[in-house]
């Protein structure tokens, strides 16, 4: 058989076809190898970061206790008590005691077509005013999956997680936990159009239980430094 | 005995050139797979992560060190030990917000606009877009998210017992009746303030469409004052680590 010019052309496409191919399989391959190695290095220095930052917390914790106990002496009862109740405030003291736990989770209902899935879905102004209305009851302290709330707590809606406290990512079902008076706590939330019956319309699942105990976390970062940051004392 | 030879090397081709686009084919499988599993951005995301958690330490670590040095004064007496007792009362108390602050931020201004007008705009009942309680608190709630430490509403100093609710035709923020117009103030970034609430798509256009005036100032100074209700922690008690009394 005699090999004609065309021959000659096809089988030289192909080669350069098979080594461009050849190479873009190595390429796309190459950066994924060096994405998942860069990702994995940088996952690591999180998790050592954040070891380290819980370590120190512990300590932190350990000399708060220290400072309350020394002012325990019967002349300091009354800078004792304070120290105590505005951390309990401020969210830098651990706390237990009676209240609630308010358990959501977006709905389970197949929706009908033409339903927008995004009614359906927890968001971030649901939580807010779960939070709302504990505080109107009087919840003295409250904390959304161990995160503590504190006055300049925001929560936002990030995909299929909320974004509490500006970074920490919280995933479904959300467990609110707050101390308080159970019955009040209860009864303002189940109240008839109140935030449980709205939430209920749109099929999430809210379930509300009163507990004798709930222990809520200190808040986990310097809340007195990160607090004096943006202002002074003023007057 | 050309002409099957002459086939079966066309055939052959074709077979190269399919098992070619198989190659490509996967090629692309991999592309997708890139974007779905959205590898390049997370190196991104954790350096971000990475970055805040370093400035979360630091503070830590400033933190402890000022308890150190309190811990180590109280053992030089009573009157040190009294000292730094108070030292560290002033700052749970700046923390807690019984505290004024004052520094640079935004001032916001909400108010429903006048009847009439609101009638001829929408062609609907004034009172569907007057300004709700959740309206104020979404606004606080992105001003927090944009780093203010500080807020107020009518000289309300919000802490982390505050409400925020209706009472009638009224709104409720500690326990006490605040009226139109609701001005908040917000000690933080100003920059970072301003266009978290101005983002296209964001809060002020969605609130100005429901026919609610808003107006967002930065300032060099705002005041917030002290949270001046009354406090009473009856539930909640510290947990001890040890023993547990």
């Amino acid at each position: 058989m005699k090999i004609k010019a065309y021959h000659l052309v096809i089988l030289l496409v192909s080669v350069i076809l098979g080594v461009m191919a050849a190479m873009q399989f190595k390429s796309s391959s190459e950066i994924i190898d060096a994405n998942i190695e860069r990702t994995e290095k940088m996952a690591e220095k999180v998790e050592a970061k954040k070891k380290e930052i819980e370590e120190l917390k512990i300590k932190v914790d350990e000399m708060n206790l220290q400072l309350q106990e020394a002012a325990e002496s019967p002349e300091m009862y009354a800078l004792n008590q304070q120290l105590i109740t505005y951390g309990i405030l401020a969210g830098t003291v651990e706390v237990k005691g009676p209240g609630v736990k308010v358990l959501l989770s977006d709905s389970e209902e197949p929706l009908k077509p033409g339903q927008d899935p995004s009614f359906y879905v927890l968001h971030d102004v649901d939580i807010l005013k779960v939070l709302n209305e504990l505080k109107a009851a009087g919840a003295e302290a409250i904390a959304i999956n161990d995160e503590r709330v504190i006055a300049t707590t925001d929560i936002r809606c990030g995909g299929p997680v909320i974004i509490v406290n500006k970074n920490k990512r919280l995933a479904a079902p959300f467990v609110i936990k707050a101390i308080g008076h159970p019955d009040t706590l209860y009864n303002s939330l189940m109240m008839k159009g109140g935030v449980v019956e709205q939430l209920k319309f749109w099929n999430i699942r809210v379930s509300v239980q009163k507990a004798d105990e709930v222990i809520i976390p200190s808040y986990p970062r310097s809340i007195k430094l990160e607090a004096r940051l943006g202002g002074s004392i003023s007057g | 005995m050309a002409k099957p030879s002459a086939v079966s090397f066309v055939v052959s081709f074709v077979i190269v050139g399919m098992m070619l686009g198989l190659l490509l084919g996967l090629h692309d499988k991999n592309d997708e797979f890139l974007e779905n599993k959205d590898v390049p951005g997370r190196p991104h995301a954790l350096a971000a992560e990475l970055a805040q958690l370093e400035t979360d330490y630091q503070n830590l670590l400033a933190e402890a060190q000022d308890l150190e040095k309190k811990l180590e004064q109280i053992e030089k007496g009573k009157w040190k030990a009294y000292e730094a007792l108070q030292d560290e009362l002033e700052k749970v108390k700046f923390a807690a917000g019984l505290m004024p602050v004052s520094g640079k931020g935004v001032e916001v201004i909400m108010q429903n606009m006048p009847e009439g007008e609101l009638d001829d705009h929408l062609g609907f009942d004034s009172s569907l877009f007057s300004i709700k309680y959740e309206d104020i608190l979404k606004v606080v709630n992105e001003l927090y998210a944009a780093g203010a430490v500080a807020i107020s509403i009518n000289d309300q100093r919000l802490i982390v017992t505050s409400e925020i609710r209706n009472a009638g035709r009224f709104i409720i923020v500690n326990s006490r009746r605040i009226t139109p117009p609701y001005v908040i103030k917000a000690v933080g970034d100003p920059e970072r303030l301003e266009s978290g609430l101005k983002i296209k798509g964001g809060l002020v256009e969605a609130l100005r469409e429901w026919g609610i005036e808003i107006i967002v100032e930065p300032k060099e100074e705002v005041i917030v004052p002290a949270y001046d209700g009354g406090i009473e922690i009856r539930y909640a008690k510290p947990v001890k680590k040890e023993g547990d009394a």
